[in-house]
């Protein structure tokens, strides 16, 4: 097995075109969609970085002190008036808005400065700022009314925006949006849970915040690498196909070696060269632009599991495709895969673009490819690095390579005897 | 120790061995003789267990191999017709490779290895990758490869196609030196009857499938005894001329080659006067003429009435 496995091994690292094509290619891909599809994906945050100017026309300290006076004198209990009175000052919608724009994740991209609104007309006509948020007097009233006492009365902002059709303006929009529904929405909740109010409503907040989305640079370092491993499946078939041309096969089998062993040599040399392949193309890609900000274990070791999954299943992959191969005496398999199947199944496993407009059946056969399944596996682990999560992507790579192995043992031309 | 019995191999709408008996007998060296297409590679791979017979049997020390090709395996080294090596190893790695297959390590690969290279004298130059050497050189590791396991019996199909006069002779003085020092029994496939004739004591030849001759060299040329060949130059080429000689009565045969006509004709024919007047009816100028002792050759031509090499 060893002498197997040095082989083959040897041959690939000699053999330049096939580098290539299973290391530089994908690399190159990378770096070119990731570069010219960045602002498609809502994770690329340079791209939408802009200066905001925030415009309050109202008195935040005095709003919240007459709103706490509204609560005094509706006579409610005193412990609920207490809660109310906190609720108000730490709920105040302003302050949310800022510690919102202030968050982690935010600040890299918007950075707010607060003016009056002559100040801040005059910097939007100069090209100073990009947006323009403005709250109305009586804002933070509404608002604070809406959220501790359920009133009907909505609370409105305004955002004027150099370019309206811009993404950043789309951003920026949805994320106010957002912030006024929460601010409206959660009011119920306020209203219902009273003392718990002030983290329910922090926590409606964090919902848009604390999920990091994907950038182009992840997307596409994820999918090229999904898609390239299968191409080592062509590889190692397409060697197999030269031995047996050349007839080294012959010699092989005049050895009386186990044919078994030149399989399974076969599928393990496939699955440590996608190893190698994923480990330089996720590192590289880390490195080089900085894809993967997660620098902790747990981070990398959930990337491994899904790795060696998927290396395991090409491995079972390549198996197949020598064992038809051989028995078809032909090149056709590793050409037929390498030109035109993979692309299929990089298409249906979502390594060109995300599948969410996609017809249900497309998306469904994308899961039960080990690309496809691959790439959920990893995309979920990115949002959430969460085991269980993984476990069914996982097991469906396990189970393709496992048909993959058995059609492999069945299909491969078991010329122990003289056949 | 090994023979076929009615070695039969058809394909779907050619039978490329028919009937083939052969004999191998410890120590011998056996050619076998036949043009392209005389299905030598396909008896090769039924007796080295490649390809199964559709009838007929193949036995080593009188038990068929079919089912259990395990036997045969080990006594043979098997030289392909093609150069049956890894192009992207060195020499040194592939026979490394093959080695390993065997079952050797260590210190006794290592010997072996050496053993071989040296045998066929390539090994300075080990380390080199097999694709850029020149192919008389992939031809003399191909002959390395098949001895790395110390086989019993040599069997190579067309080991000197397209090699250099040079490496070709160093091949042959491998083969004879294997087969007459160290007692290796050799089965020498070509269409190159000089080798055949220079290698081999007894020689099978082939032709259409079938083995239409066997013998020793001797043996074979006897059938030619009452024959001679006759090679005659001339200053150009005259093709009326060669047609009208060939035509001479008593001839049997006749080849004609750019500007040279060779006829096989009944020992003791006298024919040279008769030569000599048509030259001249012609104004044809003789340049040498040649009475020759038939080789395998012209047996294989008397037997086929086709050459060997188109
Ligand atoms: N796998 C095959 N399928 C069909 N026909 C075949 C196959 N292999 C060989 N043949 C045919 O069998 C005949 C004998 O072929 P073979 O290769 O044994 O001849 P050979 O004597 O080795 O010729 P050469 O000197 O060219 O090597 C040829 O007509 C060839 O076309
Ligand atoms: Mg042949």
């Amino acid at each position: 097995m060893g002498a197997f496995l040095i082989k083959d091994i040897m041959l690939l690292l000699r053999d330049r075109s096939e580098l290539l094509i299973l290391l530089a290619m994908p690399f190159l891909l990378i770096a070119i969609l990731g570069f010219s599809l960045r602002g498609i994906f809502s994770g690329d945050l340079e791209a939408l970085e802009m200066d905001i100017a925030l415009v309050s026309e109202e008195n935040e300290a005095q709003a919240v002190a007459s709103i706490q006076n509204e609560i005094e004198e509706m006579g409610v209990p005193p412990e609920q008036t207490e809660a109310l009175t906190q609720a108000a000052e730490s709920a105040s919608p302003q302050t949310m808005l800022v510690s919102l724009f202030e968050d982690e994740s935010l600040s890299e991209l918007i950075t707010v400065e607060r003016m009056d609104r002559a100040q801040a007309q005059q910097s939007l006509d100069e090209e100073t700022v990009d947006a323009v948020i403005t709250l109305p007097e009586g804002f933070t009233q509404k608002s604070l009314r809406n959220m501790l006492f359920g009133s009907k009365e909505g609370s409105e902002l305004e955002l004027l925006a150099a370019d309206l059709s811009s993404p950043q303006t789309d951003v920026l929009d949805s994320i106010l949006q957002e912030f006024v529904r929460t601010v409206n929405f959660e009011a119920s909740i306020s209203r219902l849970s009273g003392q718990e109010s002030a983290a329910e409503v922090s926590g409606g907040i964090e919902t848009i915040t604390a999920r990091e989305p994907i950038t182009s640079f992840q997307y596409y370092t994820i999918g090229m690498a999904v898609m390239f491993v299968l191409f080592v499946g062509s590889t190692i078939a397409g060697q197999a196909n030269l031995e047996q041309k050349q007839m080294v096969f012959d010699r092989i089998r005049l050895s009386n070696r186990s044919p078994l062993l030149y399989l399974s040599s076969k599928a393990i040399a496939a699955s440590a060269i996608v190893t190698v392949q994923l480990a330089l193309l996720f590192s590289l890609s880390a490195l080089l632009f900085q894809t993967f900000a997660a620098d902790s274990w747990a981070f990398w070791s959930g990337i491994a599991i899904i790795s060696i999954t998927l290396a395991f299943s090409v491995g079972c992959l390549a198996a197949l495709m020598v064992a038809i191969t051989l028995r078809l005496e032909s090149d056709a398999v590793p050409a037929i895969f390498s030109g035109g199947v993979i692309s299929l199944m990089a298409f249906v496993g979502g390594s060109f673009m995300p599948l969410d407009g996609m017809p249900e059946m497309l998306r469904a056969i994308g899961n039960w490819t080990p690309n496809g399944a691959a790439l959920s596996a990893y995309f979920s682990w990115l949002l959430e690095p969460d085991l269980s999560q993984l476990m069914e992507p996982l097991m469906r790579i396990g189970i393709v390579a496992v048909v993959f192995l058995l059609l492999a043992l069945a299909l491969f031309p078991r010329k122990g005897g003289a056949a | 120790m090994l023979e076929t019995d009615k070695l039969t191999k058809q394909f779907k709408d050619t039978i490329a061995v028919d009937d083939v008996s052969l004999v191998l007998k410890r120590g011998e060296s056996v050619g076998l003789l036949g043009p392209n297409g005389a299905g030598k590679s396909t008896a090769i791979a039924m007796i080295s267990t490649l390809m199964k017979p559709s009838s007929g049997d193949v036995r080593l020390n009188g038990k068929s191999v079919l089912k259990k090709p395990d036997d045969m395996r080990r006594v043979l080294g098997v030289v392909p017709q093609k150069i049956a090596l890894y192009e992207e190893l060195s020499a040194y790695e592939n026979l490394k490779f093959f080695g390993r297959l065997y079952g050797l390590s260590g210190n006794k690969l290592e010997q072996r290895i050496e053993y071989v290279l040296e045998l066929v004298g390539l090994a300075d130059r080990k380390k080199e990758l097999v694709k850029n050497y020149s192919g008389g050189m992939q031809r003399r590791v191909n002959l390395a490869a098949a001895m790395m396991h110390e086989p019993e019996v040599l069997i190579m199909d067309e080991p000197t196609v397209g090699i250099d006069p040079q490496s070709r002779n160093h091949l042959l003085e491998t083969i004879r030196k294997l087969n007459r020092d160290e007692g290796m029994t050799v089965l020498y496939t070509s269409h190159y009857m000089e080798e055949v004739e220079k290698l081999c004591d007894r020689v099978y030849i082939m032709d259409h499938g079938k083995v239409i001759a066997e013998g020793t060299k001797e043996e074979l040329k006897a059938i030619l005894s009452d024959q001679e060949t006759v090679l005659i130059e001339f200053d150009q080429n005259y093709p009326e001329l060669f047609k009208k000689l060939s035509e001479i009565e008593g001839v049997q045969h006749s080849t004609i080659e750019e500007q040279s006509l060779k006829l096989i004709i009944p020992r003791g024919t006298r024919m040279l006067a008769a030569l000599f007047h048509e030259a001249e009816r012609y104004g044809a100028q003789v340049i040498n003429v040649n009475v020759q002792t038939p080789t395998l050759e012209d047996v294989f031509l008397r037997l086929t009435g086709r050459k060997l090499r188109d």
